[in-house]
């Protein structure tokens, strides 16, 4: 077994066993799913990242993204991506593991923050902090010159105004100014080496919802009857079944790829599929299951509307496809194949 | 059940592609080639989509050992990896070389003799087809028998010293400039099995009784023809395999077309010469839909490589196949369709710079509907699929 299948079978033991659909409904009211999160640092899957010499796993970004998959397949709801990266951003920096709830933000071009501790003086608004407001800690990732640097502060000392996602997690918007923060750089990852992590991570979120849809789809298509028989003797809904099962494929196949490469292309390329593909098994699954899929009862809501909050999280799909499209515009006729050919499969560019 | 993570419904399975440096080694071989072909004035930026046909280019790669490439030595082959194939027929394509002569050869007519052939079969035919001077067609469609193989109507009658064939085949690329063909015929009636009593036969195509006759395409092309079968004598050294086997053996030989670059790369050459052509500035929605295509692009390229592989470590595929197939085709068309859309935008369809990109471009247009019914339509692939996944 590889790593990544241990860390796969580890994560899902925990989400069959200690995931409720009563802790998935409970997120509405804000509450954090402790139980979860208790199992999964006793199992050390947020350390999957962290080095050795930390405590850490040192898994890989590949097992890292298996586990992010079951985690997506499960539905599982809290910042478990945030937390994992978080982790690792943390020790890549020169700082110790970080014990409290920890979420992390993505704030660009910062040029008026100095190393070590300080106060950021106009820190800029940050939207869309996944669980910010029920966490202690908040690490802000930010770019200054061409190197990847991190803030870390009290949320405490943030104005935070809660919101949520089409899934009811939470999505808080934290503003403030004069905040007390400890900056280092974060070495080993640039800005958009840390951004591309997140980007993939989310990606095997993606790719577990769908995965998800696909299998429940084609398995409730043999259950249920009309007209006397299975819903899934019917071509029409075999057809159907089909191109989803095309779309879960084609998933697994380029954000496998991304995270073995981890180049800028196929993570790009990864966030533009996915983006279609969530598309397509939104659209049919719900097709597929009829009015039953709509109830908030059944687990395929719990897919749907992560998939929703998820398409375009850490880069729209929009902009990942602009930035692909980047790489080849300007090139000749035949310049184009040797650059899709060769940098697929090989590290960064 | 909200949150069973269960995937027993699927089993459908990826294996990540395999790199070695053999298969790096024959791209860059590959890509040399090309460009001497290039440098050398005999492969020039085409303004057609398509395999073309070049019997010298066709000798000039199996000069290189590229035709035949993973079969035995003794045969004619070079007992190189599937991986290896799969480079070398990727790079090939995206360069559009004109391969179509040796391309049904190499890709299933060889692979099926060299499966089910007898061994004077494989001595017979496969060193010449690997030197690039055999060429083979496909004898499966008929005129009442298009998705619904099995309702073949072609007969072949025992006759003491061999068969007698009539029937008549159509769609058949290249028959008017190919050797051979391998004929499906029904050779008995087996009661409840439409699929048995079919067999495979070698019918030299100037054999008498054989009559070839045009089918002009929309595009206006002769690539199609009608083959007609007249009491078309064969011995009984022209059956290939067993006896009644023919439906097995042609499901083998048809899950071999369907994973291929070929299933993907068809419009490929529109694309490029659209990048090629726009330049350095390319509006936003552009960029968008450009990065789109790219990215179904990459990822179809993975799939491909993935099926490659676990083929290369003795996996059947044929699930994974079909999906590259239906995912592939579609994917062509769309190319047309939004490089159309693009082309339009970025207002370069009168611009006198995009003369080859305008031909293409319609050429591309008018083959376009081809792609998914080529080979199988994707509804037939699709009823594979669901096959695949427990459905049917």
């Amino acid at each position: 077994m590889s790593d990544s299948d241990i860390f796969r079978d580890a994560a899902e033991h925990i989400f069959v066993n200690e995931l409720t659909s009563a802790a998935i409904e409970s997120i509405k009211e804000r509450a954090f799913p402790t139980a979860l999160y208790k199992a999964l640092t006793e199992a050390g899957i947020p350390l999957v990242l962290v080095s050795e010499s930390h405590g850490g796993a040192d898994a890989g970004l590949f097992a890292a993204m298996t586990i992010l998959r079951a985690a997506g397949a499960a539905a599982a709801p809290g910042p478990l991506l945030e937390i994992i990266l978080g982790q690792s951003l943390l020790t890549k920096s020169g700082f110790a593991l970080e014990s409290e709830l920890t979420s992390l933000a993505f704030g660009g071009q910062i040029d008026d923050l100095e190393l070590g501790a300080g106060i950021w003086t106009k820190p800029p608004a940050l939207h869309n902090v996944s669980w910010g407001g029920a966490s202690r800690r908040l690490i802000v990732v930010y770019q200054y010159a061409n190197r990847a640097r991190i803030a870390v502060s009290n949320t405490a000392d943030w104005s935070i105004s809660p919101g949520a996602d089409t899934a009811d997690e939470p999505r808080d918007q934290l503003r403030g100014q004069d905040i007390p923060v400890v900056c280092a750089e974060i070495t080993g990852l640039n800005y958009d080496e840390t951004l591309r992590s997140a980007a993939l991570l989310r990606a095997g979120q993606i790719l577990g919802a769908i995965e998800w849809i696909f299998a429940r789809s084609a398995e409730y298509a043999t259950e249920r009857k009309q007209f006397g028989r299975e819903i899934g003797k019917f071509q029409a809904v075999q057809q159907m079944l089909a191109e989803l099962a095309d779309n879960a494929l084609a998933s697994s196949a380029i954000v496998e790829a991304a995270s073995a490469a981890f180049s800028n292309m196929l993570v790009a390329a990864a966030r533009s599929r996915l983006g279609d593909a969530a598309d397509v098994a939104i659209a049919i699954g719900h097709q597929v299951h009829g009015a039953i899929g709509f109830s908030r009862e059944y687990g395929l809501n719990y897919r749907t509307r992560r998939l929703m909050a998820w398409r375009d999280d850490y880069g729209s799909v929009a902009s990942w496809r602009e930035r692909l499209a980047q790489a080849f515009v300007g090139l000749a006729r035949d310049e184009v194949w040797p650059k899709l050919a060769d940098t697929a499969l090989r590290g960064p560019d | 059940l909200a949150i069973d993570a269960n995937m027993s419904a699927s089993s459908l399975r990826l294996e990540l592609p395999i790199q070695s440096a053999a298969a790096d080694e024959i791209r860059c071989d590959v890509r040399r080639f090309i460009q001497d072909e290039r440098s050398a004035g005999r492969l020039q930026p085409p303004s057609k989509i398509g395999l073309g046909f070049s019997i010298d280019m066709t000798r000039r790669i199996a000069a290189k050992g590229w035709i035949g490439l993973t079969w035995p030595k003794r045969y004619g082959g070079h007992e190189r990896s599937a991986m290896e194939r799969y480079v070398m027929t990727e790079e090939l394509l995206a360069a559009s070389a004109p391969v179509g002569a040796h391309w049904i050869a190499d890709r299933q007519s060889g692979p099926v003799l060299l499966k089910f052939g007898t061994e004077a079969q494989k001595q017979d035919y496969l060193p010449r087809i690997a030197s690039g001077n055999c060429f083979f067609c496909v004898g499966m469609s008929e005129p009442e028998s298009g998705s619904d193989l099995a309702s073949l109507r072609t007969r072949a009658v025992r006759r003491d010293d061999g068969w007698i064939i009539n029937g008549r085949k159509i769609w058949t690329t290249n028959a008017h400039r190919v050797h051979y063909m391998i004929v499906l015929a029904r050779t008995s009636s087996v009661e409840g099995s439409r699929h048995a009593g079919l067999t495979q036969f070698i019918v030299d195509l100037t054999a008498p009784g054989v009559a070839v006759s045009p089918i002009v395409s929309m595009p206006g092309e002769h690539d199609f023809n009608e083959v007609l079968f007249t009491d078309v004598h064969v011995s009984d050294a022209a059956v290939i395999g067993e006896l009644g086997n023919g439906w097995n053996q042609v499901s083998a030989e048809l899950a071999y077309e369907r994973s291929g670059p070929e299933r993907w790369l068809s419009s490929f050459r529109l694309l490029s010469e659209f990048i090629g052509t726009l330049g350095s500035q390319a509006r936003q929605s552009t960029r968008q839909e450009l990065g789109r295509l790219l990215s179904h692009l990459l990822t179809l390229r993975q799939l491909s490589m993935s099926v490659a592989g676990m083929i290369e470590n003795g996996g059947t595929p044929n699930i994974e196949a079909a999906i590259v197939k239906d995912l592939g085709t579609k994917f062509e068309q769309e190319v047309v369709r939004v490089v159309r859309n693009m082309t339009s935008v970025e207002g370069l369809l009168d611009h006198e710079n995009a003369v080859r990109l305008k031909e293409l471009l319609t050429h591309a247009q008018l083959w376009a509907p081809a792609f998914t019914i080529r080979g199988g339509t994707n509804e037939i692939l699709r009823g594979i699929i669901a096959r695949g996944i427990g459905l049917r």
